[in-house]
Order: structure tokens, then C-alpha cells, then sequence
């Protein structure tokens, strides 16, 4: 995988990759189950950084994407029209994206982490046609009992220092059964 | 156990009244009434505890003695985990992994002195509305909205008991106003008092792995003094430790930052990491956590904020390499 597929994930992900690319990039995703695990994992990596309080995906989530991948949706004329919006709009409350496109029209499937109904939105910029949807998988890996140990570790420490309202929802997540961890690794090992 | 908080039973057992404090009238005084109660008030109560789909009931006894508090909360649902904060230690039962996590208690140094108390430099970071609310578990209560001014922060929704300023309800929401983590009272009884035995554990921890804190001042710890190089807005560094972890094999440095309400913790532990390679990203209800490599060493920044600001701080720490590292509390400001 080059630095300029990465580049063009990112930008594609930030809703800056030119749209001539943008169709390009996806067949290419399509064919090559590294590239679609990869973008998976930008996906999931950008939720939890984005979206408020983070991303709990339900168990079997990623199971949930790869039959919709086996399943083959395509949108074509049962892709609604929603009023434009931004796509890091479209992304923010969700868990996955997948990427459908042309030249003429980019719709985003989004499929919904606690297992609902998915939700298929779509933004016209020209002549409607047939869009090309490819539904990327969600990497990651699970915490190993060692890491969660060390997790509730830290938030135990972390809850004496928190303000008595917060050290009791810090120390109740703690606690939790299922703590309902989504824990997303990025490809690249260094931070900036 | 998913459990919505529409099933539970609302159940007001007793709530009295021992030390009514002087009406309070403006937002900031309620806030400052809310976190007196929390602290020195005898109570037990049933909350369920709500983030993302999961809801989970749980316990909290609190028990005030001699001026210190000490608390057991439990897990009633499954895992029948708990957390029993003593006068000297915190323990952290894990039935599931028959393992107990020991923490000496550190709430009564200057570094919790440090940590600033609301007051007007809130202001600045949230807004705060007190307005009449409806009744909840048949109480009067005043609603407490503390609103965020950017989004390095959470926001706060707090139903406040009108005669104790106790939190019959409150909810952690997002920039939109929407709640992220939520915890309702089902049932609270204030009590004159709450005996000892009340605040030992259910579990039966014959045979579990205690593991307690080493000793202090191993060789490995981080060898440096720590320090970032821009903080979000608002949050401050209000000290610095050499932090025992449970769980975590050599010391590890320990950053507080504070903005005096949420706070982030940044832990900075030595060696590589094991299993997936950081940077990560993990989300536990409100509570976001982001770890990440940094000259040989696995930073972590933990807290109940957004997931960006805990990922901001972690990537924004790095060794003072030409400094010893004595673990010592620091109030001094940080470089934003």
C-alpha cells in the first residue's frame, strides 16, 4: 500500500479527495480486501475521534458489515435523496461507512453499530446513474484481558482525581459487564 | 445487561434531610451545594447507569466518617464487580477475572487541593442555568445545566434534589446537547448513618490475584519529566506524580489536567506496548481514552471529555529529557 493510497483514504474520509478520484479510489477498494480492511479501520479510528463519547460497537458489528459486503448492495434507484450535507456530517454519529460512487452522484451507506436498520443517504451533483457501492469492512482487534486490566487500572487512578459526579460515572464505567470497548488501531504505529 | 431506563421501577424508600444547607439561588451555588452532599452526606441508593445501548444497575453506598468519606459501588447487574474506596486504599473487585485491583487512596495530599474548585473561571468554559424542574422519585429538584463553550469539553444535565442538592439524575451530553452517559436514581435513602459493615464487599475474593501497587521508585519508571507542549483550552496542568498502577508492571509518570470540572489523566509508561500497536482510540461511556507511542514509551490520556481532547493531550506530551524526575505535586501552568 503506497503513502498515496493512504493520503487519498484520508482525503477521501475528510470529503476533500476530488470527485474524479473518488470512483477511482473505490473500484480500487472494491478489488483489494487490504485496502477495504485498511479504510475500515480509518473509518472506525475517525468515529471514535470524532464522534461524541466515542463509538461502542455492539458485538458482531463487523460480522454485520461483511454480509452486507456478501450481499452485494447496490443502491441504484432506491438511494433516497437527503438535503446536502457535508460528508464528515454524514459520518459523525456512526460507526462505519461505506462509500459508493460515480462521477455524478457519492452516497454513503452507514451502518448503524448497535445493529439498526442501515441507513443509505446519498448527494446528487449532476445527471442520476447507477452508483458503484462498495461496503468496507471494520478492522480492529479486541482488547486482550491484560489490556483491560490495565484500562480498569488506569480508571480506577483516573476516578480519584475526577470530580465526585464524574469519579462515580468513571468508576460505573469501570464496572460495567460489557464495557462495550470499540478499540481501534491505526496503521500507521507512530503518532505525530 | 441491556436494560432500558424506562423499565425500572422508580422507588423512593426514605429521603430525608439531615443537613439541609442554606437555600442556595444562583447555578453556581447549587453546583457548590451538589458537591458538598456528594462528599459528606451518609446515603445508599440504586441508580441504573446508561451509555450507548448498555444500561446497568448499580449500588453506591456512602459513608461518612470522621470527615472522610468512603463508598462501595457495585455492579448488580452480572459482572458483580465492585469498587470499595477505603479510608487508606481503593479496591477494584473483578469476579469475572477473579482479580482484585488495589489503589492506595490519594485524596487527601496537596495534589487534590490542586485541583481547582468550580468557581467563576468556570464561567468562562461553560455556561451554567438553574431552572425549577419536574418531580423526580416524588422530590422537588432543581435542573443544573452546565454547558460547554467549545468542544473540548462535555457538558452536564443535573436534577438536583431541592432539600439535599443530592443528583437524583444526571446526564453527561454531548455539544449537542445530547446525553452520551446518564445516571438515574431508582432509589436514595440519606441516612444519620451507614455502618462499616455496609461497605464490605459481596464477593468472596478467596483465591483471586490482589494486585497491589509495588514499590515505589523502581528503576524503570519513565526517567524523565514529562510535560506537553500545548493543552486545549481551558485545562491546565494541575500536577504531576509518579503514579503506581494496578494491573501496569513498572511506575508510570502521571499528568492531571483539570479545566475544574472535567478532568483528564495522561499516563506515561515505559517500554513498548503490548498487542495492537498505538495509536488507539477506546470509549467507555463518557470516559475516552487514547494511547499512543512516544519515544519508547506508551502514552495514555484518559478522561471524561471528548475523544479529540484526550487524543490532543496524548500526542502532545513529550520527555524533558535533561530534568531528574522526582515525583513531586505541580501546580505551575503549562505552555498553551
Amino acid at each position: 500500500m503506497t503513502d498515496q493510497i493512504r493520503e487519498q483514504m484520508s482525503a477521501l474520509l475528510d470529503g476533500e479527495l476530488p470527485r474524479d478520484q473518488v470512483g477511482l479510489l473505490v473500484r480500487r477498494m472494491s478489488r483489494d480486501a487490504e485496502l477495504k480492511r485498511t479504510f475500515g479501520n480509518y473509518v472506525l479510528a475517525g468515529e471514535s475521534l470524532r464522534a461524541p463519547g466515542g463509538v461502542m460497537a455492539s458485538p458482531g458489528f463487523a460480522a454485520r458489515v461483511s454480509a452486507a459486503i456478501d450481499e452485494g448492495e447496490v443502491a441504484g434507484s432506491a438511494v433516497p435523496t437527503v438535503p446536502a450535507r457535508s460528508p464528515a456530517r454524514w459520518r459523525r454519529p456512526l460507526a462505519a461507512t461505506a462509500v459508493a460512487a460515480s462521477a455524478a452522484l457519492a452516497a454513503v451507506l452507514l451502518v448503524r453499530p448497535d445493529g439498526g436498520e442501515p441507513q443509505l443517504f446519498a448527494e446528487r451533483s449532476g445527471a442520476p446513474e447507477s452508483p458503484l457501492v462498495v461496503t468496507l469492512p471494520v478492522g480492529g482487534s479486541s482488547p486482550t484481558p491484560g489490556q483491560n486490566q490495565r484500562l480498569a487500572g488506569y480508571l480506577v487512578v483516573h476516578g480519584q482525581y475526577a470530580t465526585p459526579i464524574s469519579r462515580r460515572a468513571v468508576w460505573s464505567n469501570a464496572l460495567a459487564t460489557d464495557p462495550g470497548v470499540a478499540r481501534v488501531t491505526y496503521e500507521n504505529a507512530e503518532a505525530p | 445487561m441491556r436494560r432500558g431506563l424506562a423499565a425500572a421501577a422508580l422507588a423512593l424508600a426514605a429521603l430525608a434531610a439531615p443537613q439541609a444547607h442554606a437555600g442556595a439561588q444562583t447555578a453556581g451555588e447549587w453546583l457548590q451545594r451538589m458537591s458538598d452532599s456528594l462528599a459528606t452526606l451518609n446515603y445508599d441508593g440504586l441508580f441504573t447507569h446508561t451509555a450507548g445501548q448498555q444500561s446497568e444497575t448499580m449500588r453506591i453506598v456512602h459513608r461518612v466518617d470522621g470527615g472522610r468519606s468512603m463508598e462501595r459501588l457495585v455492579s448488580l447487574d452480572g459482572s458483580g464487580r465492585e469498587i470499595v474506596r477505603t479510608a487508606e486504599e481503593v479496591h477494584f473487585y473483578m469476579p469475572d477475572r477473579r482479580v482484585v485491583l488495589v489503589e492506595p487512596r490519594t485524596d487527601d495530599g496537596s495534589l487534590l487541593r490542586a485541583l481547582p474548585a468550580p468557581g467563576p473561571k468556570l464561567d468562562e468554559l461553560y455556561t451554567l442555568e438553574v431552572r425549577k424542574g419536574s418531580k423526580l422519585l416524588g422530590r422537588d429538584v432543581k435542573v443544573l445545566d452546565i454547558r460547554p463553550r467549545d468542544a473540548y469539553r462535555y457538558g452536564y444535565r443535573l436534577w438536583l434534589d431541592e432539600e439535599t442538592a443530592m443528583p437524583l439524575r444526571s446526564e453527561v451530553v454531548n455539544g449537542e446537547g445530547k446525553a452520551v452517559e446518564a445516571m438515574h436514581f431508582t432509589r436514595l435513602e440519606v441516612r444519620d448513618r451507614i455502618t462499616p459493615r455496609e461497605l464490605e464487599p459481596a464477593v468472596d475474593a478467596t483465591g483471586y490475584q490482589w494486585v497491589r501497587a509495588g514499590k515505589r521508585g523502581e528503576p524503570r519508571a519513565a526517567n524523565a519529566y514529562w510535560r506537553p507542549r500545548k493543552v486545549p483550552p481551558g485545562f491546565r496542568l494541575v500536577a504531576t506524580r509518579l503514579q503506581i498502577v494496578p494491573g501496569v508492571p513498572v511506575p508510570v509518570q502521571h499528568l492531571i489536567f483539570s479545566d475544574g470540572f472535567a478532568s483528564v489523566s495522561v499516563f506515561i509508561e515505559p517500554g513498548t506496548a503490548k498487542g495492537p500497536a498505538p495509536p488507539e482510540s477506546t470509549s467507555v461511556g463518557s470516559s475516552n481514552a487514547f494511547s499512543t507511542q512516544v519515544r519508547g514509551h506508551v502514552v495514555t490520556a484518559i478522561g471524561e471529555v471528548p475523544a479529540a481532547t484526550v487524543r490532543d493531550l496524548a500526542t502532545s506530551v513529550a520527555p524533558v529529557e535533561e530534568m531528574a524526575a522526582p515525583a513531586k505535586p505541580s501546580t505551575e501552568p503549562t505552555d498553551r
